[in-house]
């Protein structure tokens, strides 16, 4: 057993830091609470955060060098994300392009696809979106009705997708779409440009009071032959493999990024003395020890994939651990702030250290979205306990 | 990075677990926790002596193997709920090792080869989980006080007394040691309370002692956290495995969804403990400036993730679960004296704090 960073990888964290000393000025909270910065200019905030990362060769780092990668390992992954959100770094508008489409591009795309999406989406010249939620079908995915029909070589895609994070400002969707009445392999993946008559996409408000997700209509819109990831009918297979790789790169990440927060609470504390009260140290001791056991397990996952094991079902148990946790963390720390807690970003009062309205809100998505904690249930059930399938 | 054991302690498990699953079964726990008054299988402990298990926490020049052979063999000793003073024994013989004089070493080789029992006496206050004031006294070559909720005290053959002037070596006499057992809801554990007024030296100034036994509570919370680990694992074990056999409404109740959520829930902790025990285990090894705050954190979450885990398996086994012939009610037992004990949940959480590298001081 060994959980030590080779002298390497010490040196790449090293160089990481002296870099985020140099590029990162403000925290995405400061930024947030600039009332300079509306939404629209904190998007190009996050493009130009973006620009910078990939120059600096901190983008797609599992990825082989000829498509813009480092083709570094998970373990190097797994300090450049622990780093950059425990520094609250912004947020890079193709999160969601590099963890998804990217692997499933790089797997499954074709050389022609590679070769035209790769470059701009790590450039962030183009911004992408995920199609794969509708209104009838969340967590049962499979169950999902938006249409694609031939039309000569190319594809007319009729339907609803929602959830679209980052939807209102990107330039391309990739859409799972039924191509057959197979409940999986009827299934195909797309690439679609969102720029075009039969595509209309809206905001969707969330309990955030942002707009950072969309709906999207389709009603004809047009995917071309070659935009087709994959096989006709491999969409489902390609869609789980990559959502897959989402769930293993929190590893270190989300520690890291509620010890930053936990940081934050606990100076808060201190600053008004109120930290000596038992009542209120005892519970942020205990927040202190979960968040620990998390990274515990994030190390043993990260061991894990350095030592060539494929991550398995265990990932659900980081999955529904992080996201809960995060709500216990910003329930208490509203509650230990007192009414302070509550105030937003941009409020006179508000803590500079952490946004805990916004976080407090945002929280209850994580349990949702990418697998809901009943799904990663489920999962941990049948596939780590072999528990009975009901009849 | 690698979170797999090495070979040698792999090997090591993989013994312990064949040798208990011999010579403890479950049904050998029952039998000691019914029949027995030492509260443990006196042949077994010879056989654990012989075989060097005492001295797991020597230096390795004395026969030891290490933080992370201790724990992994602490986890299997909780997987069949082995009544008796293990954990206490190492702990002994550690402190042992680290005081002056042959009276001590003397002690030290008899407690190793599992020939004599010797435990840690600290705690006079049963009000408070934790050791704390102490009110007992060496001097002029004999120990005044009385400690309470020593483990397996009135079955030991020497006790390791915490006293105001320094750790003392009470060696069991016939006059001056009144021992009064403790009962307590774990029925395989020996808990007493022992009087004393009785010659003993010595063998730790109160400087040393001090070092020592703040060694030997870091080392008891990572091996208690260790045992938790093995009984929650297991117990887990036996709920998947009941629930997939007792049918109810025509089919296996282990097949409705709201017991595969509380077991998924279950699993969770079981895991999680295993990480942050071994992770702790490994620190104490190669990272000691993390080590104390790491065994901290494995403490404080082993306790209530256990007692947790062993009272959901309580519950998967409905009315049964409830009976002494069933097996969960053993697990919870021990989880809950293991949580009370070897520092406190409450103690471990806010040590925790106190020690992490940025929020302590």
């Amino acid at each position: 057993m060994d959980l030590r960073f080779t002298e390497e990888q010490l040196k790449f964290r090293d160089e990481l830091r002296a870099w985020l000393d140099a590029n990162l000025p403000r925290t995405y909270t400061e930024e947030v609470r600039d009332p300079a910065n509306d939404a629209d200019a904190l998007v190009e905030l996050r493009r130009r955060w973006q620009k910078k990362l990939h120059e600096a060769g901190y983008l797609g780092m599992g990825w082989p060098p000829e498509w813009g990668g480092r083709g570094a390992t998970a373990v190097e992954d797994g300090i450049l994300q622990a780093e950059l959100y425990y520094r609250d770094a912004p947020l890079v508008p193709n999160f969601l392009g590099i963890s998804l489409l990217g692997p499933a591009l790089i797997h499954h795309g074709s050389e022609e696809q590679r070769r035209r999406f790769i470059p701009p989406m790590l450039s962030c010249d183009e911004i992408w979106c995920q199609g794969f939620s509708e209104p009838g079908s969340g967590s049962d995915l499979a169950s999902l009705r938006t249409r694609a029909e031939p039309d000569g070589s190319d594809w007319r895609i009729t339907g609803q997708k929602v959830w679209t994070t980052f939807g209102p400002w990107a330039d391309w969707i990739f859409v799972l779409a039924r191509t057959g009445d197979d409940r999986y392999g009827g299934i195909s993946f797309f690439l679609v440009p969102l720029d075009q008559p039969g595509v209309d996409m809206r905001g969707l408000k969330q309990i955030t009071g942002e707009s950072e997700f969309g709906e999207v209509f389709f009603d004809d819109a047009l995917a071309q032959g070659e935009h087709l990831v994959g096989k006709l009918g491999e969409g489902w297979r390609i869609a789980m493999t990559v959502l897959g790789y989402e769930r293993g790169g929190a590893a270190l990440a989300k520690p890291a990024e509620y010890d930053a927060q936990l940081e934050g609470l606990v100076a808060a504390l201190r600053e008004t003395g109120r930290l000596e009260r038992p009542e209120l140290r005892e519970k942020v001791a205990r927040l202190v020890v979960e968040n620990e056991v998390m990274r515990s397990n994030g190390l043993r996952t990260l061991a894990n994939l350095a030592a060539g094991k494929a991550p398995g079902p265990e990932s659900s148990i980081e999955k529904i651990f992080w996201s809960e946790y995060h709500q216990r963390l910003t329930d208490a720390a509203v509650e230990l702030l007192g009414p302070r807690g509550q105030l937003t970003a941009r409020s006179p009062g508000a803590r500079p250290e952490v946004d805990w309205a916004y976080q407090y809100l945002w929280s209850r998505a994580g349990s949702i979205y990418s697998g809901s904690s009943e799904i990663q249930r489920n999962i941990i059930a049948k596939r780590v306990l072999r528990m009975p399938t009901a009849r | 990075m690698q979170f797999d054991l090495d070979e040698d302690r792999e090997l090591l498990r993989q013994s312990t677990r064949e040798l208990l699953q011999k010579e403890a079964p479950l049904a050998e726990t029952r039998a000691v926790m019914e029949e027995t008054p030492e509260g443990y299988a006196k042949g077994l402990f010879a056989q654990l002596g012989e075989l060097g298990y005492p001295s797991l926490l020597l230096s390795e020049a004395e026969g030891g193997m290490g933080a992370l052979a201790f724990a992994a063999t602490l986890a299997e000793m909780g997987r069949v709920a082995l009544p008796g003073p293990f954990l206490d024994l190492c702990l002994a013989v550690r402190v042992l090792a680290g005081c002056q004089g042959d009276v001590a070493a003397r002690w030290r080789d008899r407690a190793a080869a599992g020939e004599a029992l010797v435990v840690l006496a600290r705690s006079e206050d049963a009000n408070e989980a934790d050791p704390g004031a102490v009110e007992a006294r060496c001097s002029d070559g004999c120990v005044k006080g009385t400690k309470t909720f020593v483990p397996f005290g009135a079955q030991a053959d020497a006790l390791l007394v915490e006293t105001r002037d320094g750790l003392a070596l009470v060696v069991r006499p016939g006059e001056g040691w009144h021992a009064t057992a403790l009962p307590t809801l774990d029925h395989a554990q020996r808990f007493a309370e022992i009087a004393l007024d009785t010659p003993a030296g010595l063998v730790a100034q109160s400087s040393r002692a001090t070092e020592l036994l703040a060694d030997a509570e870091r080392l008891g919370s990572l091996g208690a956290a260790a045992l938790l680990l093995g009984l929650m694992e297991r117990s887990l074990e036996l709920a998947v495995e009941y629930t997939g056999e007792r049918e109810a409404f025509g089919v296996p109740i282990g097949s409705f969804q709201a017991l595969q959520h509380r077991c998924a829930d279950m699993l969770l902790q079981v895991e999680s403990t295993r990480s942050v025990v071994f992770r702790a285990a490994w620190a104490e090894e190669a990272d000691p400036a993390e080590a104390a705050y790491l065994v901290s954190v494995a403490k404080a979450w082993a306790g209530p993730a256990a007692r947790e885990v062993c009272g959901q398996t309580i519950q998967l086994f409905g009315g049964v679960g409830f009976t002494w012939e069933y097996d969960p009610h053993i697990f919870l037992k021990r989880a809950k004296t293991l949580e009370t004990f070897y520092g406190s949940t409450r103690s471990a959480e806010l040590a925790a704090f106190d020690r992490h590298a940025r929020f302590g001081g």
